[in-house]
């Protein structure tokens, strides 16, 4: 029994043994054998997968300069903090980690556990951009957890990034453009040149352990990232500066209410010296309302009334009115049927016009007004166009026939984009009619299509054509990037200016040239004049048919001309959209800011000084230094530089002058020489200079012992003045500089 | 001879007829001396000499064990707290107790251990009580299955495992004829493994249940309990499997189990998290290939596979040692269970072969259990491989189990002569 028992026993043991060694040992060898071998391969491959990092190395996007080398937009390293909150394995964990991110970013901590609760994520952007202190906190962070949880190690990632800074803030932005989260350009050059200023990022391929570090094995391949190249660009930062300046002043003196836009073109090459669209925004928040009546507008509203309301005006915001939006040009356009006349001989400088006020262009059609509705009677050419006579303009285009002005609209580029190295750039829309094609137009379209109405063009399709007229007649494309440059600040490439095609002869361009510089000095246009400068140009007054919104007609003001006109190098555009002012037309709104603007520009290009003999009086000179001299001799050269001496006190050295040294008066003009202490005390009001001539300003200067500086067209005749520099009433030295600006918006002129 | 076996059968209360049955088995033995008789009666039995074969193939496993369970647990040491030996230094010491405590029981003589198979068994059901009621030092929802004794702890199950074979191979050397009654054969295994379940259930400890129930269904196995019952639990398992599988709830059973049979796949990012332990062990196992990226080479130490000391240590082996090594070390393994069983088949009474075969039994058995659940052959559940994992009082229980083996053999030898 107990031999049979141990037996038994023995017998099974074997069988115990059998079982464990064959059927045990056996499967797991199977077992093992298939995956080490059979899918040793696969999972080989997965490990060294989850083995290797692959880190991508953000390539710094390139820089924006003006042509002067001033940096307009730059790149830094910022981070961006990512959780992977797929790690997690406890409430606590995640409330732990939100709480420190929370305490280091300054969030709110809800709001990163909200995030921390995305459980099957391994990728929630926690903040992006954050600078190099906040990213040496993050890991330190980042090392404590993983000391902490062995599985949090990878919960935080940090990825470098660049961020975007504009150093002007809102300058030139229309141009500019911004970049989004990315990085990636939005708007403007930024967008155009995306692919140039983005560069190729690079890669780092390490071994890395669980934690997402370094393995001790010397594994690494790297690929640099490549730095996106840099743009120089065309634009000159004192002339985008000079426009957004009287730009900015223009919107709040004509209660401008839908924007302006002023470009200035290098007429030869169609370089883009300066491109401002107001009411700009800062390129460093561009996603806020920069318009303060807007703001005001959007705090009424709530919900997705304010969402939409928000994004129509952010869209608006970005909007660069100068390419992307088109309007009728009104009278700026008859230099287009002008020329076109000219070049065809359908018209000639002796041809006459009679201007009863108004003309029925066809039968059957309802007479069409001139501004001026008496008539400006018998004209010629020269004299309908700085008339800006409708009449003239209807007879002339009549003359021109409709398939030569079609042929020339084209010609001059209206219907075409001009190639603007910007986006969304628009075109100008010609007479469409329901079913016709573009081009097809009735006798009426061209009567008014003549003088600038009907036709739409942008602002830089025009400005494009009138450079055509100032540059001997060629098409020219215009462009804003005029060198790329590498990482290394190299040139790689360099735009080179394109001709399309010769529009207009030399003969007609000379022509135009003096019919338009003889306009910008006496006719429509000479609110527009420099003194000095030769300068030519046209004003436009046009009405929003059908898209008046402020008022039952609104307007665009605008002129446009170019400088000098005996050798033209740049053509400027001055337009504002809805001036809701008592001043509407081109030449009251426009003009003066055109003028202003010319004013800074052509002394800044080096443009050389043409006076006439009436101008040279009132050319003013600079004042030298009389300080510390004695009362004769001081005297003496305060008239030897062509001022009138005045004396304050019974002192016998000059201790102060008004104006200071360097500052420009008119020849002529006081010099107070203070020769006590006490003297400097004595103060003037400054009275109303506006509404006057030039005569009067003169003595109403005389009277309170101040000096003018004259602004503006000097056609002493006919012009008024109509806003000074120093406020009405203020307290100043006697013999202080007030420039007073001088235009004819008195006289009824309206131009259409 | 008679008195011998009287003398010790006297100590005992349960002492039965089996142990006056020895003479007549015993009876061809050559010539008992005084001498050999008086060894029986001591504690320490020194007898002719330990199985050498044996010995050292505990040494071997054992060095080769401590040598990879460095291997693969430096990197996470280091990280862990910043001491690339904290594990190693741990577990040499214990190696170092175990290979002491297995010495000094290869001379106590392990006739006497009968006498300890019931209190064993209370002390470690007492112990499994006291580590459900003991606060956890871990986090709440961490299993409960160490004992904390300050300066280290102790897991309850280990020696619970040890006390089952106790129990099982002390009861079938006693009731080894009725092994065929439902009552005597059945019966105690069953409550036993019933009560022991219930406590590794509370932990919970799974996989503990799993061992247990199998060691105790090996001793019922080796005691004599007809192979009709085993018919009738198989059966029985079988029968909720194909019920399960039926009603598909086989394969909800299996995603419930820890994502098993799933690592590779994606399914959720929570499976994919669940899993990710046995997939770093599978890339581990699949990166070794024939020969492996050599010793101390291993990737997936670093992090990816988590604990890698613990019950995956022989993932990183295989990673290391590619196939060939791993086919080493399983043929070291089944030599030691070839030679354990072997010696403990010499042994002349009931007791010491139920019980040396059963505890070379467990060692097998958890080497199996261990290599299939880190090929996911089996759901994730904690079975360590012995000699390799990392463990205290694991390692100590073994060689202490060595010891005791070794003793069998000692005696075996000597009462073979």
């Amino acid at each position: 029994m107990n031999d049979n028992a141990l037996s038994s026993i023995r017998k099974r043991s074997y069988w115990l043994l059998a079982l464990i060694l064959i059927f045990g040992f056996g499967s797991i060898a199977c077992r093992l054998f298939y995956l080490h071998i059979i899918q040793g391969q696969e999972l080989s491959e997965r490990a060294v997968d989850q083995q290797l990092s692959d880190t991508k190395v953000s390539a710094k996007r390139g820089s924006i300069f003006d042509r002067n080398g001033n940096t307009l937009a730059s790149s830094a390293s910022v981070w961006k903090v990512i959780l992977a909150p797929a790690y997690f394995e406890n409430d606590k964990q995640r409330e732990y980690v939100s709480q420190e991110l929370a305490d280091i970013l300054g969030m709110d901590y809800n709001e990163i556990l909200e995030l921390a609760k995305k459980n099957d994520s391994y990728y929630q952007t926690v903040k992006r951009r954050i600078e190099s202190d906040e990213r040496d906190k993050i890991l330190a962070l980042e090392d404590e957890i993983s000391k902490k949880y062995d599985r949090l190690a990878s919960v935080i990632v940090l990825e470098e990034d660049y961020k975007r800074y504009y150093p002007y803030n809102d300058f030139a932005a229309s141009v500019i453009g911004f970049t989004g989260s990315d990085g990636q350009g939005l708007s403007g050059i930024e967008y155009q040149y995306d692919s140039y200023l983005t560069g190729v990022s690079g890669r780092i391929v390490t071994e890395n352990d669980g934690w997402g570090t370094m393995m001790p094995f010397e594994y690494q391949q790297k690929e640099d990232a490549q730095d996106g190249n840099s743009l120089v660009l065309t634009i000159d930062e004192t002339i985008q500066h000079f426009l957004e300046k009287y730009l900015k002043q223009g919107i709040i003196d004509y209660k401008v209410a839908e924007g302006s836009v002023a470009v200035c073109m290098d007429v030869k090459t169609g370089e883009v010296l300066g491109m401002a669209v107001e009411n700009s925004y800062d390129l460093n928040n561009p996603y806020e309302i920069a318009d303060e009546s807007a703001q005001k507008e959007l705090e009424k509203l709530s919900g997705t009334q304010k969402e939409e309301r928000t994004n129509e005006l952010l869209a608006k915001q970005w909007r660069n009115k100068a390419i992307s939006d088109t309007y009728y040009p009104g009278s700026v356009f008859k230099i287009i049927t002008a020329s076109a006349a000219l070049e065809e001989k359908a018209a000639d400088l002796d041809s006459t016009y009679f201007c009863s006020g108004s003309l029925v262009p066809y039968e059957g059609v309802t007479a069409i007004n001139c501004h001026n509705t008496l008539g400006h009677g018998s004209e010629n050419f020269t004299e309908a166009l700085c008339n800006s006579c409708n009449p003239a303009f209807m007879m002339i285009g009549k003359s021109l026939g409709e398939e030569k002005f079609w042929e020339y609209f084209q010609s001059f580029g209206f219907n075409s984009r001009t190639g603007i190295d910007l986006p969304g750039e628009a075109t100008g829309l010609f007479f469409q009619h329901d079913g016709e094609p573009e081009g097809s137009m009735w006798p009426v379209d061209l009567a008014i299509g003549s003088f600038g109405q009907g036709v739409t063009v942008t602002p830089i399709e025009m400005v494009t054509a009138v450079s055509a007229v100032a540059n001997g007649g060629y098409a020219v494309r215009p462009y804003l990037v005029k060198q790329i440059l590498d990482a290394d600040g190299n040139v790689v490439e360099t735009t080179e200016p394109v001709i399309k095609r010769q529009i207009i002869s030399e003969d007609t361009v000379e022509k135009m040239s003096a019919i338009l510089e003889k306009n910008a000095t006496e006719g429509t246009a000479k609110n527009g004049y420099v003194a000095g400068y030769r300068i030519a140009g046209k004003t436009g007054t046009s009405e929003k048919i059908g898209q008046s919104t402020h008022s039952e007609k609104d307007y665009i003001a605008s002129y446009c001309g170019f400088a000098p006109a005996d050798d033209p190098q740049i053509a400027l555009l001055v337009y504002f959209d809805t001036p809701t002012g008592d001043a509407y037309y081109g030449s009251q709104v426009a003009a003066p800011v055109f003028a202003s603007i010319m004013s800074e520009i052509c002394p800044y290009l080096g443009i050389e000084t043409q006076y006439t003999e009436e101008e040279l009086e009132y050319v003013d000179t600079v004042a030298g230094t009389y300080l510390t001299m004695g009362l004769e001799e001081a005297l003496n050269q305060v008239s030897e530089d062509g001022f009138e001496p005045y004396i304050c006190g019974n002192g016998d050295t000059v201790l102060a002058q008004v104006p200071q040294a360097g500052s420009k008066i008119p020849r002529g003009g006081r010099v107070m020489l203070y020769t006590t202490n006490d003297s400097t005390k004595e103060t003037v009001k400054v009275p109303d200079f506006t509404g006057h001539t030039v005569e009067e300003v003169n003595e109403l200067a005389a009277e309170n012992n101040i000096n003018i500086s004259f602004s503006g067209s000097v056609d002493l005749d006919t012009v008024y003045s109509y806003a000074q520099s120093v406020a009405v009433d203020e307290q100043v030295s006697p013999g202080t500089v007030v420039t007073v600006y001088f235009g004819n918006n008195k006289v009824d002129d309206k131009v259409m | 001879m008679v008195q011998s076996s009287y003398t010790y059968g006297d100590l005992d209360n349960f002492t039965s007829s089996s142990r006056k049955q020895k003479p007549k088995q015993i009876t061809p033995a050559p010539r008992p001396t005084k001498a050999r008789r008086r060894k029986k009666f001591r504690i320490f039995s020194k007898g002719e000499g330990l199985d050498l074969t044996f010995f050292l193939l505990v040494l071997t496993v054992l060095i080769i064990g401590l040598v990879m369970m460095f291997s693969a647990s430096y990197p996470y040491a280091f990280h862990r707290y910043d001491d690339s030996y904290f594990f190693i230094k741990r577990q040499l010491i214990f190696a170092l107790l175990g290979v002491a405590a297995m010495i000094g029981l290869s001379y106590f003589d392990y006739h006497h251990l009968h006498k300890f198979a019931a209190p064993a068994l209370g002390v470690a059901w007492l112990l499994m009580i006291l580590v459900l009621i003991m606060p956890s030092s871990g986090d709440g929802d961490e299993p409960k299955r160490w004992l904390e004794l300050g300066v280290f702890r102790i897991q309850a199950s280990e020696i619970c495992k040890f006390a089952l074979i106790l129990f099982m191979a002390n009861w079938g050397s006693i009731y080894y004829k009725k092994m065929r009654t439902i009552k005597f054969g059945v019966l105690p295994g069953v409550v036993v493994l019933a009560v022991t379940a219930l406590l590794l259930y509370l932990e919970p400890h799974y996989s503990g249940i799993v061992i247990c129930a199998l060691i105790v269904a090996f001793m019922m196995f080796l005691s004599g309990v007809p192979l009709f019952y085993f018919g009738i639990a198989g059966g029985a398992v079988a029968g909720i499997v194909v019920i399960m599988a039926v009603t598909g709830k086989l394969t909800y059973a299996m995603s419930r189990l820890d994502g098993w049979g799933q690592a590779l796949e994606y399914t959720t990012p929570e499976m994919w998290q669940t899993t990710w332990q046995t997939r770093n062990s599978l890339y581990a196992i699949g990166s070794g290939g024939i020969w492996g990226l050599g010793l101390g080479q291993s990737r997936q130490k670093y992090m990816f596979l988590p604990e890698p000391q613990n019950d995956f240590v022989f993932a990183i082996v295989c990673e290391e040692l590619g196939i060939i090594g791993a086919f080493v070390i399983l043929t070291l393994f089944g030599a030691l269970v070839w030679r354990g069983i072997k010696i403990c088949l010499r042994a002349t009474d009931k007791f010491g072969t139920l019980l040396g075969v059963g505890l070379i039994a467990q060692i097998g058995l958890q080497v199996v259990l261990n290599i299939l659940v880190i090929t996911d052959f089996l759901p994730n559940t904690g079975i360590s491989l012995p000699f390799f994992s990392y463990g205290g009082s694991s390692l100590v229980m073994l060689l202490a189990q060595m010891g005791i083996v070794m003793n069998i053999s000692r005696s075996a030898t000597l009462e073979k002569q």
